[in-house]
């Protein structure tokens, strides 16, 4: 499949998941974006594109407020989290993270709303066709907890009315950005 | 103790019967299901799909003990600690020893069938340690006090209204019954949870031996929370939730949540292997791998293919008697089809004695099952063990072994009763009501009268008029077409000769043994194949026809089944098989009889209803729709067409007539919103069941046979030719 059709499949199928995807030029237009999205307080976890890119002094350009430690108090009352993303799936619109770093967990486990960053080179056809990074993933670390996220959280189980928002994110932000990163095994 | 058993589940389902909601909320879901399976299934072969599961399985169970040490090499490289559990009070124990030496007072749980399987939260809850459950529908069923009643969604039985109740309590507020608000609840009741929890426990989908990993596959994001925050993570797994490599959990990902709530992804894959970093130290990674019964069932060389299970709860999803008593009823702890199985290993077949006779065999849950595994066939398998164990009872084994296996004592007490039913009958064709005790029987729907005179005595004073006939066939006329529609297999030599087809009905033909294999009496089943076998092939027919799909299942698959170890027997079988094809298939396929029938027929609106055996035990269903509508019939499908009738034999007549009774009423309310004047069908069972549905509830349908009806649309241009 040709990168823009994997990239279209993928914008849809994250769509229909429930995520927002948003192209962006650079990684100053994605923090200008989040300042429109949030008020409150947003997790930066070390990841290695944030560092290469200046993330967190975009982000503050724009006047939102980061926490970039102590996310064990922090998370429970942070508006969001944002990290990279390793690659992403195109038929079921996921994101694969590589969330062995706690902070990686936190962020995109407790706050209501969760952005990515996903370079649109990065994105694979299918679920068979993950294995191959996911398995270079494993091999890199002896131990290790990725995450494959599709849409927000979810739940049917109240009278099987689909409900967005349970337990994790209520809100899954896809922010593309073109030169990000085409390392699969970096975030 | 049995008798007790048998009467407490009898209350059960007729307080499941008693709650109409619950039916609605059941035929709701299960009709949105098959609408998102299918939509989630587009561009996919769901077929190689789950050719492919069956088999990666299979092999997992071939190879178990060497990827379960891999599994557990590779996971205890990864500073995993590894616990083997051979029963349910083993894991219980080993996890409250854990709960106690972390001086633990809260552990948070997401959802695990398997803990539900070995009682963990109340074992917990009695040493002392509350195990909170913080899936949403598993809380709610806590706090409810109850079980789950569906494997993926727990609170599936319950209303919003009763939720609302159950979280006002917990919050000491008033809260409205708005799901989005009572989701908000549940995310702010149970956050702090997380974080005060010593242990989180969660199960996993998939244990990898590749990496000694394990997968989760959920929707809300709690088992991420479980997982993250507690320092102490106890997995708690089946051994048979194993696979070799990452390609095989990627194999099963990809069908487990399309097939299990027509997802295409859950919201959240969760791959964890080994003691990942956590508020700056290691966390301690329990895996507790459970047998509890698994190593017995892969011992049952009927029965093993259930291990191939991967719980997408799709068997239940489509189960007509799920849909009508619910999992309370239809299932333990384990529900739906493959609960009846789990049950009778994991729980005991003392547990499962009741459950494997509620099965209608409709053979639904086949055709959905993600991991091929021919769910009927075991449970029918179990029915026998427990027919072995506790009797099969005492009339039915009188007239199976006694009766049914000689033919001539059985067709003379068929006669007898069909003089002594004149009574009731008062010259009908229907029996209306029924004296005494049998009357319940007949409050629903009528029931044919015994036919004056049986198929195989009128049989041969019909004039045939072929010439030069293509071919000889024999009739198998199965018991319903034999002594109760006696019509439809003249109608059948009409039809057959008006396509230059000669038949001929061996007299020594008997029942086709499936009404015995379905009471669990598997012994007079090989004895019925056997003269069935002898009688069918004495006169070398070039094909055998049956107008019965249970009987062509029995000649097709049974019999070659039941006969394959016996030498003197089994080519006689698989011959027989071979040469047997149900009457619309061989008129359609091997005698075009499509063109031959081509507007002969009125158009009379027609709607045809698929019998279980025919689609899903024969795998036809096109073939009598071809030849209605080339006749010249307006066929219009109806809804839900290939769900059970109700029927299954003496499931509707003895064993459950009231869970027969509702799913008929479902039948024939999607039979008059069809607007047809006329049900076209091919199972004189089928026929039996909803004739008499029809005719109870006053609605102006008539049911025939496809056979039938190609003979009436004959009648009709002799008529004009007249």
């Amino acid at each position: 499949m040709l990168p823009t059709q994997l990239v279209s499949q993928f914008t849809q199928a994250a769509i229909n998941s429930g995520a927002e995807v948003i192209a962006v030029k650079s990684i100053g237009d994605a923090a200008e974006y989040i300042a429109t999205q949030i008020t409150g307080v947003l997790l930066v976890p070390p990841f290695l594109t944030a560092g290469r890119f200046k993330l967190k002094s975009a982000l503050k350009k724009t006047g939102i407020s980061i926490e970039v430690d102590n996310f064990r108090t922090a998370a429970i009352q942070a508006e969001a989290g944002i990290t990279g993303v390793n690659f992403a799936i195109a038929d079921t619109g996921t994101l694969v993270l590589e969330s062995t770093h706690e902070d990686v967990r936190l962020a995109t486990t407790l706050p209501p709303k969760q952005f990515a960053l996903l370079d649109p080179e990065k994105i694979v056809a299918d679920g068979l066709q993950a294995v191959k990074p996911l398995r270079q993933l494993h091999q890199r670390n002896p131990r290790n907890y990725i995450a494959y996220v599709t849409g927000p959280s979810r739940t049917a189980d109240i009278e099987r009315v689909l409900t967005i928002g349970a337990h994790g994110p209520k809100q899954l932000f896809i922010l593309l950005v073109p030169g990000f990163s085409n390392d699969y095994l970096e975030m | 103790m049995s008798k007790q058993r048998s009467k407490d589940y009898r209350e059960r389902i007729d307080t499941a019967l008693a709650t109409p909601k619950l039916q609605d909320a059941l035929h709701q879901f299960g009709d949105a299901f098959l609408l998102a399976r299918e939509k989630a299934f587009t561009g996919h072969d769901f077929e190689a799909l789950r050719g492919n599961i069956a088999t990666l399985k299979s092999k997992v169970r071939q190879n178990h003990a060497q990827l379960l040490q891999q599994f557990i090499a590779n996971a205890e490289a990864a500073g995993s600690i590894i616990y083997q559990a051979k029963t349910a009070a083993d894991a219980n124990r080993y996890i409250i020893e854990l709960a106690k030496q972390k001086n633990a007072t809260l552990a948070v749980k997401s959802k695990s069938m398997v803990s539900e399987e070995t009682h963990l939260s109340v074992a917990l809850e009695q040493a002392g340690t509350q195990a909170l459950e913080t899936d949403l529908g598993e809380w709610i069923v806590q706090l409810a006090g109850q079980r789950p009643s569906h494997m993926v969604m727990p609170a599936i039985h319950m209303f919003k209204e009763e939720v609302a109740e159950l979280f006002s309590k917990e919050t000491g507020e008033q809260e409205p019954a708005e799901i989005e608000h009572l989701v908000e609840v549940a995310r702010n009741q149970l956050r702090q949870s997380y974080l005060d929890a010593e242990i989180g426990i969660t199960g996993a989908n998939i244990a990898i031996a590749e990496t000694g990993g394990i997968a989760l596959v959920t929707n809300e994001g709690n088992a991420r929370l479980v997982s993250t925050l507690p320092k102490v993570h106890v997995v708690l797994v089946g051994i048979e939730k194993l696979v070799a490599t990452l390609e095989d959990a990627a194999a099963i990902i990809q069908i487990l949540p399309k097939n299990a709530t027509g997802q295409l992804l859950t919201s959240y894959v969760t791959w964890i292997r080994g003691a990942v970093p956590c508020d700056g130290e290691e966390k301690e990674l329990h895996i507790v791998l459970l047998d509890n019964g698994r190593s017995s069932l892969t011992e049952s060389p009927q029965c093993r293919d259930a291990l191939n299970c991967i719980r997408c709860g799709a068997c239940a999803n489509v189960c007509p008697v799920y849909q009508t008593v619910g999992g309370h009823v239809f299932g333990h702890v384990y529900i739906g089809a493959i609960g009846i199985i789990l049950t009778a290993f994991y729980h005991g077949l003392d547990n499962a004695a009741e459950l494997v006779k509620a099965c209608i065999g409709c053979r639904s849950c086949v055709a959905v099952c993600p991991s091929q595994i021919d769910l009927e066939e075991i449970i029918l398998h179990l029915r026998e063990t427990v027919g072995d164990e506790e009797g099969i009872g005492a009339g039915k084994s009188l007239v199976f072994r006694k009766v049914m296996q000689n033919r001539k004592l059985f067709h003379s007490l068929i006669k007898a009763a069909s003089l002594l039913q004149k009574p009731v009958t008062k010259g009908e064709k229907t029996i209306r009501h029924l004296p005494l005790f049998f009357s319940p029987l007949t409050e629903w729907r009528t029931l044919p009268a015994i036919a004056d005179k049986a198929l195989r005595d009128s049989f041969n004073q019909k004039p045939q008029h072929v010439d030069k006939p293509r071919y000889r066939v024999a009739l198998f006329g199965g018991c319903a077409n034999d002594f109760l529609y006696p019509e439809l297999g003249l109608d059948l030599i009409e039809v057959m000769n008006a396509l230059d087809v000669e038949v001929f009905y061996p007299q020594q033909q008997n029942c086709c043994g499936i009404p015995a294999i379905y009471s669990g009496d598997k012994q007079t089943a090989v004895e019925l194949a056997k003269q069935n076998i002898e009688a069918m092939l004495e006169d070398h027919p070039d094909y055998v026809l049956t107008t019965c799909p249970t009987c062509a299942m029995a000649l097709k698959h049974n019999f070659v089944e039941a006969l394959k170890d016996n030498p003197a027997w089994a080519e006689r079988a698989e011959r027989l098989s071979h040469i047997t094809v149900d009457a619309a298939s061989f008129a359609l396929n091997q005698l075009d009889g499509a063109a031959k029938f081509a507007g002969l027929a009125t158009d009379e609106k027609i709607t045809y209803h698929d019998s279980c055996h025919l689609k899903r035990g024969v795998g036809v269903w096109e073939e009598p729709r071809t030849l209605i509508k080339d006749a010249g019939y307006q066929l219009v499908e109806m809804n839900h067409a290939d769900r059970c009738c109700g029927f299954g034999g003496s499931y509707s007549l003895t064993s459950h007539p009231d869970i027969s009774k509702k799913i008929l009423q479902d039948k024939v309310a999607d039979i008059q919103a069809s607007g047809a004047t006329c049900v076209a069908m091919d199972c004189p069972g089928c026929m039996m069941q909803i004739r008499g549905g029809l005719e109870k509830a006053g609605v102006p349908v008539r049911a025939q046979h496809t056979i039938e009806l190609l003979a009436e649309a004959l009648k009709k241009r002799l008529d004009f030719k007249k």
